[in-house]
């Protein structure tokens, strides 16, 4: 009676052992499928959605690559507003050295 | 006849005293008339003799007329500041300059001015509630004809723009699937609202110069403004835009029959060659002349613009329909 409350106290019974395993295993594969599946697949997408900013932007602001373009005064009025946008797409643009190597981003060996 | 009348022409074929002419027969004829004039080398001041500006103002000594000139330079200034502002207002301190050098940029370009000059004559149309007729002098030929396609492309170029937008928004809504904000939201997204109302802008301008808008050309008799008017015809036809009628301006008055000196030579040789032309003019286009001027010794200013208005053979009555502002 006493040899068990000593164990109780110092040692987890086996079921308690058994969950705190499975709960490590359960955040290990989490974090082992959000690495491997989902996180690559988010990435993927985000980088799409760059992409597809990226053209709106050089649509609107041609110019700014010493493109004329007609309706830049039109574009001119959206500027305030795409604050964040600008500089990102800006970086972007002169970061890209070629499609490769932005669609080559994502793999992370 | 339209709410809406635009004079067009080759430069120097006097466009500002035909629609200045007609704005006058319509203030005649009992109708609140606003001559606008779009050109950038402005003669409207001269020939009512009085300095006009950028807002509608009463032409001294005639009842129910007004004039204005458009300054599309001031206009480019204007959207500049407005633009400026809103920068102000939105973006941190440390970025306002990188952008701004952008927006300076982009009211440089070429297309800046005639961007700004659509703006305003689109804005003149929305205000003109007041007015039964406005009469709009326009720039030479060339210029004329890119404003009056803008509409048309630009609605197509904001359309794509619009998709773009709402791609990347909603590939970025669903890369935050699960538990992150999304980099930016459909919903109140003050891109995709300017592009909105811009577009409408657009549709508004379209839709009056389709339905609401008649086109005269001014045409002098000679070869040169001849073939000019034919390609406006058709370039105005092209983008929907029928041409109503042609004024001939600047007929040269034949000499008397007993006169055989040089310059009544002179004159009658010039005016078999009009003759002829004007015989293209009428034969080998469908509008029909709706006024044929001839040429004047002194400015046509005053009493003469009544005189010219007499010989205009374009109706005044007002639109059956005036359109309705939106």
């Amino acid at each position: 009676m006493s040899e068990d409350g000593d164990h109780g106290g110092d040692e987890p019974t086996l079921s308690d052992r058994i969950d705190g395993f499975l709960a490590a295993l359960r955040e290990w594969a989490a974090g082992l499928y959000h690495g491997l599946v989902t996180h690559p697949a988010y990435e993927k997408i985000e980088k799409a959605a760059e992409d597809a900013e990226d053209t709106f932007m050089l649509a609107c602001f041609p110019d700014a690559f010493g493109i004329p373009s007609p309706v830049s005064y039109y574009t001119a009025e959206l500027l305030p507003y795409l604050e964040s946008e600008f500089e990102a797409w800006e970086r972007r643009m002169w970061d890209r050295g070629s499609m490769l190597e932005r669609k080559g981003e994502q793999y992370h060996f | 006849m339209e709410k809406f009348v635009f004079f067009g022409g080759k430069g120097g074929v006097g466009k500002t005293t035909m629609s200045a002419a007609y704005a006058v027969k319509c203030a005649d004829a009992g109708l609140d008339t606003l001559v606008v004039s779009t050109d950038p080398a402005h003669s409207t001041s001269d020939v009512f003799d009085q300095q006009l500006g950028d807002e509608p103002q009463a032409v001294e000594g005639r009842d129910g007329l007004w004039a204005m000139e458009i300054d599309p330079d001031e206009e480019v200034e204007h959207h500049l500041m407005e633009t400026k502002r809103a920068l102000g207002d939105q973006v941190s301190a440390a970025l306002v300059n990188e952008i701004d050098r952008q927006i300076e940029m982009a009211h440089q370009t070429p297309g800046a001015y005639e961007a700004a000059l659509f703006d305003r004559f689109v804005d003149v149309m929305r205000s003109s509630g007041d007015f039964d007729r406005v009469v709009f002098d326009t720039s030479p030929t060339g210029g004329t004809l890119r404003l009056l396609g803008l509409p048309e492309f630009l609605e197509g170029w904001i359309d794509r723009l619009r998709r773009k937008r709402e791609q990347s928004i909603d590939l970025y809504e669903k890369a935050a699937i699960g538990n992150t904000e999304p980099r930016r939201v459909m919903d109140g997204d003050p891109i995709l609202a300017r592009l909105r109302e811009r577009k409408q802008f657009f549709e508004y301008a379209g839709r009056m110069l389709r339905e609401h808008t008649a086109f005269f050309l001014v045409v002098n008799p000679d070869e040169l403004s001849v073939r000019e008017t034919r390609r406006a015809a058709e370039g105005l036809a092209d983008r929907g835009l029928a041409v109503r009628g042609l004024a001939v301006n600047r007929l040269t008055p034949s000499p008397d029959d007993d006169e055989h000196g040089r310059g009544a030579r002179y004159l009658r040789d010039r005016v078999a060659t009009e003759r002829a032309h004007l015989r293209t003019l009428r034969e080998e286009f469908d509008q029909p002349v709706v006024a044929e001027i001839e040429t004047r010794v002194e400015e046509v200013r005053g009493d003469f613009l009544t005189e010219v208005a007499a010989e205009l053979d374009i109706e005044t009555a007002p639109p059956a329909d005036p359109p309705t502002p939106d």
